[in-house]
């Protein structure tokens, strides 16, 4: 017991992890069948988690290196610090709210789609491993770990957008999703390679200490760089996000505040000592994070669907967070930290609102609801409280994430304010106009009252956000520690309300009016939102990514469809790029002294003898036109060819030879009478149609030729061959063999043997499947 | 005839077989090729007799649970040294340590290594004939 209480006021990295990532699985078997035990369990898990979380970060950080792949040098090597415990506390504390607004949204959400409510529990799990996952990748100190924790967020978060499998639009979602944010992994794999192998270290402390540089070490922190964009869906690798609204509510309004998009910023953060030391790649941030600003907000401002509204401001407002992070300094790295934390809890609110209007009006387009204040007074209030937060008004949290990116952007010049004081503006406009046409003008069709636990949810977001707003000196820390963190030296900003005319206090006030202006010519504004949205649907990225999908698809098909067509096909799409491959790798290799004619002497007479029988017999086989003439053709051949491996001196390679022509020839002409009266088999006969003649003699000429260049090289070369099979025969006693071929078969190379035999085996069941007697009558 | 030759000649060519597989450190030949003469000797029996009355007399049957004891038997070999914290397939007795002879067999896990070769190898050779041989009975085709 004692042990325990010390673990938990010192909590080790794994003691944070263990729990988070054992809630999914303890949940899933538990709540088996048992729904609501499941949310029971799921709610009780994050809040432990959430709990360690808290308790980690007031023990003050902590490190944890066990070895993972020693002989890599390759650890297990955690570390929470200010940087982890925001992000995991976003994972955590949203992830409680979710989960809790879940066990009441989602059995309601099955049964309107008419399934089974057992499923509920899948949903838990699916969202406790989410956040397992990002409670690991923000401890991860090890780059490799990192990857695997991303990874793992990018398949979860696949399933979860995937969740509603009836609706059609859904695994599209779901796969663009994974194809966008997993595809960029790869980059990112590339790129902690490439500095994995320039600092021979993965771990990202020991990396930004290391003080590498160039053109090298650039490109690999922009391949991760672009990773982290993707997954905070910056344009142009933005188009999932919206798709992905398609999820059930509590998915989108995760993914959006806490996982997910959050996560790229975080990866940003993570590396921005790195990122830092080339001047190309924080402009690279900073443009696609004004970008992402300038288009979110557009394509915001004008949406009428209440979700997709909401999907485009998290864009936008993660361009805030890009900005700032490729700002880099003392205000854009505290006021990263601090404007997720803000954002987080207001988009969060957002999204359970919209999906609660929904549930209660069952209707999602802004245009068709409208009025509810009245109906609901309580879910009017937290989300005007929410909306106010995203639209940064005093009082509110969202009040200081703002003075912090104006203080960020008022540092580099007047033009970054005047871009700051825009992308504030748009903000305030949709935030304003979202909260206005759900809940102000005259009432449209009735509300149905909603369960406790959903307005509940939204109500203790929204007076987080106004604590946040009255006492922000905990949030300060918070943001001030992450900041530390994410610069790698202690850094401190003092929050607090000024009532001054400081470049700050101005730019808001500019914002507000700005806001106000757009709000009074929406009109004006959601018709050049409409028109871009068009002229993006013809031309954008998401085109570009269905077109070339689409491309592969095809090419694919193409082959596919070649390849099966008959047995020569399948034969020439594995002969002529072996053919073509190898005839480039001989224009590309010097190819001095590669291909000699050895002397022959008087003692090779029995030799050439034999070798002009084989190739009388094979080219004899090429012009047959009997089956059972052709198999006997070529098992002479075989035979002809074991005789020369016997008089070379290699007996072992002679036996196997007999022993499988053998084997072969008898196997075929079993086959041979089998289907002897049988209608032929499709590409197996020989047709006397010429159409194909050339293709065949094509194939087998390519084929043939590139056998021959390549047998004819490593003959002429039999040099460096000879050192290894010598270290073999010297090494054959010591493994207590006489024959060195054994010896190499099942001691020096045995490891090849079994990855061999283990393909007999598969071989085996596969024969085992197709061939033996259908037991239901089935006749193939 | 044929029957009466396949019949003298299956003891024999199993004992051929066997001879290559214990003599395969020593001399010519290893699991694998003592397993394809192993299974060219049931082959014989196939052809001679057929393949419902060869199941019958020589319980064919288990042939697909021998390959399949073999390729256990084999990864239990490359593997069982990882418990032990060896890299795979690290064989005992180690170099130069004495070893038993059985006449010209020696008793090291290589040679159980082979010995799992030779067993999928015939389980695998029988299976794949006993199943092409009933294919062909399954629809007579004359």
């Amino acid at each position: 017991m004692a042990n325990v209480l010390s673990a938990l006021q010192d909590p080790s990295p794994l003691t944070v992890l263990l729990p988070a990532l054992l809630g999914a699985p303890l949940t899933a078997l538990a709540g088996w069948g048992r729904p609501r035990l499941g949310a029971a369990i799921a709610v009780l898990s994050a809040t432990l988690a959430l709990v360690l979380v808290l308790l980690a970060w007031t023990a003050g950080g902590s490190n944890l290196r066990l070895p993972w792949i020693p002989s890599w040098d390759l650890w297990f090597s955690l570390r929470f610090d200010g940087l982890s415990a925001i992000y995991g506390l976003l994972a955590t504390g949203i992830g409680v709210a979710v989960l809790v607004y879940s066990s009441r949204y989602i059995p309601l959400h099955l049964h309107h789609h008419h399934r089974d409510a057992r499923q509920a529990t899948t949903f838990y799990a699916l969202i406790l491993l989410f956040m397992g996952a990002m409670v690991g990748l923000v401890m991860a100190d090890d780059l490799i770990l990192l990857f695997i924790f991303w990874d793992l967020t990018a398949v979860v978060s696949y399933f979860l957008i995937g969740f509603d499998r009836d609706d059609p639009a859904s695994r599209p979602a779901a796969m663009m999703a994974l194809l966008v944010t997993g595809g960029t992994a790869i980059l990112m794999l590339a790129g902690i390679v490439v500095l994995w192998q320039m600092s021979g270290t993965a771990s990202i402390r020991e990396l930004a200490i290391d003080g590498q540089d160039g053109a090298a070490f650039s490109i690999a922190v922009a391949l991760i760089v672009v990773a982290a964009l993707a997954k905070s869906a910056q344009v142009p690798l933005h188009f999932w996000l919206p798709r992905a609204m398609v999820a059930p509510t509590p998915v989108s309004s995760y993914l959006h505040s806490a996982a997910m998009v959050a996560a790229g910023v975080f990866l940003i953060a993570r590396i921005s000592p790195l990122i830092q030391r080339t001047a190309w790649v924080s402009e690279l941030l900073i443009v696609v994070g004004l970008a992402s600003m300038a288009i979110g907000g557009l394509l915001a401002i004008g949406r009428d669907e209440m979700k997709r509204l909401l999907a485009y401001s998290t864009i936008a407002q993660y361009g805030y967070v890009v900005v700032m992070l490729g700002l880099g300094g003392r205000y854009g790295a505290i006021g990263a930290g601090f404007y997720v934390i803000a954002h987080g809890l207001a988009k969060c609110a957002l999204f359970l609102t919209a999906g609660a209007v929904t549930e209660a009006t069952g209707r999602k387009q802004l245009s068709e609801v409208g009025g509810l204040a009245r109906a609901m007074p309580g879910l009017a209030l937290a989300g005007g409280v929410a909306a106010g937060t995203l639209a940064a008004l005093p009082l509110t949290i969202g009040f200081f994430k703002d003075e912090l990116f104006f203080a960020a952007m008022f540092e580099r010049g007047p033009w970054f304010a005047a871009a700051a004081v825009l992308g504030a503006g748009i903000t305030f406009a949709y935030a304003g106009r979202f909260w206005a046409e759900v809940f102000l003008g005259p009432l449209k069709g009735l509300a149905k009252p909603l369960p406790r636990a959903m307005t509940g949810t939204i109500v203790v977001l929204s007076a987080l956000c106004l604590v946040g707003g009255v006492v922000v000196q905990p949030f300060n820390t918070l943001a001030n520690a992450a900041g530390s963190a994410t610069l790698l030296e202690p850094v401190a900003t003092t929050l607090a309300y000024h009532f001054d005319t400081r470049p700050a206090n101005v730019m808001a006030l500019g914002a507000y009016s700005l806001g106000l202006l757009l709000i009074l010519t929406l009109k004006v504004w959601t018709n050049l939102s409409a028109r871009y949205a068009a002229l993006g649907e013809q031309l954008g990225p998401e085109r570009l990514y269905r077109v070339s999908l689409e491309a592969a698809n095809r090419l694919s098909d193409r082959i596919h469809g070649f390849e099966v067509q008959d047995l020569r096909a399948r034969v020439a799409t594995i002969l002529v790029p072996v053919g073509i491959l190898v005839g480039a790798a001989l224009i590309a290799t010097p190819s001095d002294n590669a291909f000699v004619i050895g002397p022959v002497g008087r003692e090779d007479l029995l030799l050439l003898l034999v070798l002009v029988v084989t190739c009388a017999a094979a080219l004899r086989a090429a012009v047959i036109h009997s089956h059972l003439s052709l198999l006997l053709l070529l098992s002479a051949v075989g035979y002809a060819l074991a005789t020369v491996f016997a008089l070379a001196g290699a007996p072992d390679v002679a036996l196997v030879a007999v022993l499988m022509e053998t084997m072969i020839s008898l196997l075929f002409i079993g086959f041979l009478s089998a289907t002897r009266d049988r209608p032929q088999v499709e590409g197996f006969e020989f047709d006397h149609d010429r159409s194909h003649t050339f293709r065949d003699r094509f194939v087998g000429i390519v084929a043939g030729l590139a056998s021959l260049i390549v047998v004819w090289g490593v003959l002429s070369k039999p040099a460096a061959l000879e050192s290894a099979s010598l270290d073999q025969i010297a090494l054959t006693p010591a493994a207590h063999a006489k024959d060195v071929v054994t010896a190499i078969l099942s001691d020096f190379r045995g490891l090849d043997t079994m990855g061999e035999i283990t393909v007999i085996g598969i071989a085996m069941i596969g024969l085992l499947t197709l061939l033996a007697r259908p037991r239901h009558g089935r006749c193939r | 005839m044929t029957r009466f030759v396949a019949r003298i000649l299956f003891a024999p060519t199993l004992m051929v077989a066997l001879a290559t597989l214990v003599k395969g450190y020593a001399e010519t030949g290893d699991g694998f090729a003592a397993g394809v003469i192993a299974s060219l000797a049931f082959l014989m029996q196939f052809v001679a007799f057929g393949e419902r009355d060869v199941r019958k007399s020589l319980h064919t049957r288990y042939a697909p649970a021998v390959g399949f004891l073999g390729l256990a038997l084999a990864l239990l070999i490359t593997f069982w040294p990882m418990v032990r914290g060896d890299p795979p397939l690290t064989h005992l007795p180690p170099p130069d340590a004495s070893v038993i002879h059985l006449g010209s067999l020696e008793l090291i896990t290589a040679f159980a290594f082979d010995v799992g070769v030779f067993l999928l190898v015939v389980g695998f050779g029988v299976t794949s004939l006993s199943l092409f041989a009933r294919v062909e009975n399954r629809e007579p085709t004359i």
